[in-house]
């Protein structure tokens, strides 16, 4: 997609939002009319105004033909993406240490790193390291395997 | 290869380790989690570590991890309590009236009858605050006075619970400020901001004793022995009654045995005088009830504060 | 003279040793915060002596502040938010291969601000304690605008105004979330208990700074890092002449937002960061790499140490959430703060804030000594450098609610800030908003509260009305220029 227009969706959305921001304040109960919903108004006619007031220069003034690139590498990107969404879904069932000491050579592996001692010895320092800071100095409990 | 030979060293360190400490055995065979609805440090963690300190250092085989969840009034660290297996190796803190404010206005997962109430251990009275140079000097002047802007600690929480009592027997109709947390109510009552506050004992009983604040009543049913000067509402012609408690709560369910062995340890360890001389050192008001004496207590206040809400919803 | 002597005796230094190397080292990780760690390690001093137990709690405050500067020069990734005006000038200049003299100029600042702010706190808290009651939630309201001018500076002549804006606006937006506090209802949380109390705003700076910056990394065309720079970096580059007076009015600045209530490091490091490039001569170098703009805001911070304590131990009125934490310590041992504490604690107290003193020399030191070696983390190759910092943002997510909500959250806010970097919107607004936006909001509606619907309140009181001065004067010369600016690329182009 070309940049400007990525750019011109984008504020459409946020004056859409702001009218609806805008709309729903008259919901708001009791005291909120004359305190919150005031600074909610403010701030969502403020926020279509500057959106406007973008969306007229923009349309105006950019004649760019740049392509929104979000990343160089598109694998590497998706790839870390997909990965820490794994690193999330498994952070309660599998606990920090299983699924970092997954995550951290699995990414470095994809990222095209090839030295597995390296790997392997970074691992076990961040999650050392992270052992001794929040189990031993600051006794956060993390989830996953008990003796931890 | 070399690369799998590491997973598999990484994984088995972590395997080994993660070989169950619990084979099965006499109660306690793992340490007892307690949970904590609030953050580490404050007045409700304190407590919780009162108690945790004297039953690890005279309970054999009974080791405690405090867990802290924090979040939406305590309502996040409820909700843990209530869906925690009921197999006595999850306990927590319950703090009121938060606890069945959350209840009333519709948003808990849980009910009262989610726990076992194990008993109450501490409380803070309610009290009305001025700054030091008000006009205002007792209940009656508070009374008296008209389009008064009064700061409470949030909607929903005990200081504002006790000003909509004072507001429906005063017949008055207060400025209400609602403040995150006591610290804000605090600068506004020494800054002269707000022209009272309704407030706990331990935030400001200091600040009373300096000369930089005045209290002009206690919200409980007697004088305290921290202050016992200072009236009661009630001795002033207002039946307001307010005050803050923090006891141990289990999910409900839990094995007899078991949950009456809990039950007699906190019981036993409220009642010994190094557990009363702590707390005097660590400025939390002890007020030991037994557990259905609390749960009575909490079914009062969850009737008490349903009539609130059904005059003035939040 | 008692007191120094429990400050110097040899357990003492090394508690306060031990405070404030482990304070740099967790201010310097993505995602542990000072508050945090003090939170945490209250229940441990506990058991300890109230003097040690004080001193090294003080040591991981001043440390931490500074040593979240460290990753935000290095790595574009602030540790925490008040390190974020740091981040815009200490990247470039690490990307150039000036990284050593942006460290040395950040570690000298912050010695320089937090020494001050504690002499000032050594010397005044109980009389400038007094005067901060004045400032009430209008004030507050007005402090919040002033921090939110910093916007203005932060979009250049060549990054678009109107775009920072926009960023700013939607970051205060995003912090309407949650609790309303003045009607206790709840407002667009849709229906998920995780947002009941809004969004917090460390997942939102993890998310995007440091995860958009290892996302970035990982989607480099080329892995071979240009390091040629790095490689000919100037040894032993001197500090600039002149730095000075950006360090004296960071710390100036931030001693005396310290002592006012809310979350004061930001919103100094941003006053300060404004105000360093209003009287800068070389206003062009800002946003390429300033060690002047690096002076300011991190004395600026430093600076809310010493003044944030100030309303704390005198009124117990703790100026931020770190000195709120802290003081869960002072009650725990039963030093209740007010006057008992400058009486009948002293021999606590003081020893307290001297050591505060000697965890700022303790910092200086280590910053000084391990920043050549710190420089060359730079080095570092991505394919490690990125699942490393990615496992940190994961777990600082997580760590500060114990919510795997968050985790998410952080996630949707790498990949969102993407694609406004992209587009040309500015994070640093996004985030400022995000962190001033409840601030202003509680301020402002409190203010109608009090002035009772009138809006006069937040004219009212000379400390308002000097504050509106200095808020006018914040935005008027830079919105002039970009007028001017403007105008002449109208007249070029048409």
């Amino acid at each position: 997609m070309q940049k400007k227009w990525a750019d011109r969706a984008l504020l459409a959305v946020f004056i859409l939002m702001a009218v609806l921001l805008y709309r729903s304040t008259a919901g708001y109960p009791g005291i909120a009319q004359s305190t919150s919903a005031k600074y909610v108004r403010f701030l969502a006619v403020f926020i279509g105004v500057l959106c406007l007031a973008q969306l007229g220069f923009g349309l105006v003034r950019d004649h760019g033909r740049d392509i929104l690139v979000l990343t160089g590498n598109r694998r590497r990107f998706l790839a870390l993406l997909v990965g820490l969404g794994l690193f999330a879904i498994a952070f309660e069932p599998l606990g920090f240490y299983l699924s970092g000491a997954i995550f951290i050579p699995a990414i470095g592996w994809i990222l095209g790193y090839r030295r597995p001692l390296v790997l392997g010895l970074t691992t076990a320092g961040v999650l050392g390291f992270v052992y001794a800071v929040f189990v031993q100095l600051l006794s956060v409990r993390l989830p996953g395997i008990e003796i931890f | 290869m070399f690369k799998a030979s590491i997973f598999t060293s990484v994984a088995l360190a972590l395997g080994l380790a993660s070989a169950p400490a619990a084979l099965a055995g006499e109660y306690p065979d793992q340490p007892v989690t307690i949970i904590v609805p609030s953050k580490a440090g404050g007045s409700t963690d304190r407590t919780a570590r009162l108690f945790t300190e004297l039953a690890e250092k005279n309970y054999e085989g009974f080791e405690f991890v405090i867990q802290n969840v924090p979040g939406s009034g305590g309502q996040k660290g409820f909700e843990a309590i209530a869906r925690a297996d009921a197999d006595g190796y999850t306990i927590g803190l319950n703090f009121t009236p938060q606890l069945v404010a959350h209840i009333v206005s519709g948003r808990a997962q849980y009910t009262l009858d989610s726990f076992h109430v194990m008993g109450n251990v501490a409380q803070d009275p309610g009290i009305v605050v001025v700054p030091a140079d008000s006009p205002i000097k007792t209940m009656a002047d508070l009374a008296a006075a008209s389009g008064l802007t009064v700061a409470v600690n949030g909607i929903g929480s005990d200081d504002f619970l006790a000003a909509k009592q004072f507001e429906s027997i005063a017949g008055v109709t207060f400025n209400l400020l609602p403040t995150k947390g006591s610290t804000e109510q605090k600068a506004a009552i020494l800054g002269g901001h707000v022209d009272a506050a309704f407030m706990n004992l331990s935030q400001m009983i200091k600040q009373h004793k300096a000369g930089d604040a005045r209290i002009i009543a206690m919200l409980t049913e007697e004088r305290d022995a921290n202050l016992p000067d200072m009236p009661t509402a009630l001795e002033q012609g207002y039946d307001v009654q307010m005050r803050a408690t923090r006891g141990f709560v289990a999910p409900a369910g839990i094995p007899d045995e078991i949950q009456s062995q809990l039950d007699t340890m906190l019981a036993e360890i409220m009642a010994s005088d190094e557990f009363k001389a702590n707390a005097a050192k660590g400025n939390i008001f002890l007020l030991p009830m037994s557990g259905p004496d609390y749960l009575a207590y909490l079914t009062d206040l969850q009737a008490q504060t349903q009539a609130v809400y059904d005059q003035a919803p939040w | 003279m008692e007191y120094l002597a429990i400050v110097f005796s040899p357990w003492a230094l090394l508690t306060i040793f031990i405070g404030a190397f482990a304070g740099v080292a967790i201010g310097g990780m993505p995602g542990l915060t000072a508050t945090m760690a003090v939170g945490l390690l209250v229940p441990f001093t506990y058991t300890m002596d109230p003097a040690m137990g004080l001193m090294l709690l003080g040591g991981i405050y001043a440390g931490a502040m500074y040593g979240g500067s460290i990753p935000a020069i290095l790595l574009n990734t602030p540790g925490t938010p008040a390190a974020v005006a740091t981040a815009i000038e200490g990247y470039p200049m690490s990307r150039a291969g000036r990284a050593p003299l942006a460290l040395k100029t950040s570690v000298i600042a912050s010695f320089a601000g937090g020494t001050f702010s504690v002499f000032i706190l050594l010397l005044f808290a109980p009389f400038l304690a007094r005067q901060a009651l004045a400032f009430g939630p209008a004030e507050t309201f007005l402090l919040a605008l002033m921090g939110l001018a910093g916007i203005i500076s932060i979009a250049d002549e060549n990054s678009s105004l109107l775009k920072a804006l926009i960023a700013g606006v939607l970051g205060m937006i995003i912090a309407i979330i949650g609790t309303d506090d003045m009607s206790g209802s709840l407002r667009y949380t849709m229906g998920l208990v995780e947002l009941y109390d809004g969004i917090d705003f460390m997942p939102a700076l993890i998310g995007l700074f440091s995860m958009i910056q290892m996302l970035e990394l990982a989607g480099q065309k080329s892995h071979e890092i240009d390091t040629s720079a790095l490689e000919k970096e100037q040894k032993g580059e001197k500090l600039p002449r002149g730095i000075g007076k950006y360090m004296g009015l960071g710390a100036g600045t931030g001693t005396l937002i310290g002592i006012l209530p809310g979350e004061g490091a930001t919103i100094a490091a941003f006053i300060s960061y404004n105000l360093s490039k209003r009287i800068s001569k070389t206003k062009e170098l800002f946003g390429k790499g300033n060690p002047e703009g690096i002076a300011a805001a991190e004395a600026g911070n430093n600076g809310c140490v010493g003044g944030s304590l100030v309303p704390t131990i005198t009124l117990g009125i703790p100026g931020n959430s770190v000195a709120a934490a802290l003081m869960g310590a002072f009650i725990i041992h039963g030093m209740i703060p007010g006057p008992d504490l400058f009486t009948e604690y002293a021999d606590r107290t003081y020893p307290f804030i001297i050591s505060l003193f000697v965890a700022n020399g303790v910092f200086l030191a280590v910053g000084l000594f391990f920043a050549p070696y710190l420089a060359r983390i730079a080095l570092v190759p991505p394919a490690i450098m990125v699942p490393v910092v990615a496992a940190f943002a994961v777990l600082g997510s997580y760590a500060l609610n114990n919510s795997v909500f968050d985790i998410y959250l952080m996630i949707a806010f790498a990949l969102g800030g993407l694609v406004l970097k992209k587009l040309g919107y500015s994070l640093e607004a996004l985030i400022l908003g995000l962190i001033l936006g409840p601030i202003a909001e509680g301020g402002f509606s409190q203010g109608m509260i009090i002035g009772k619907g009138s809006p006069w309140i937040f004219f009212d009181s000379n400390i308002a009305k000097v504050m509106w001065v200095i808020i006018l004067a914040l935005l008027v010369p830079p919105l002039y220029s970009y007028w001017k600016h403007v105008h002449k690329a109208g007249k070029a182009a048409g």
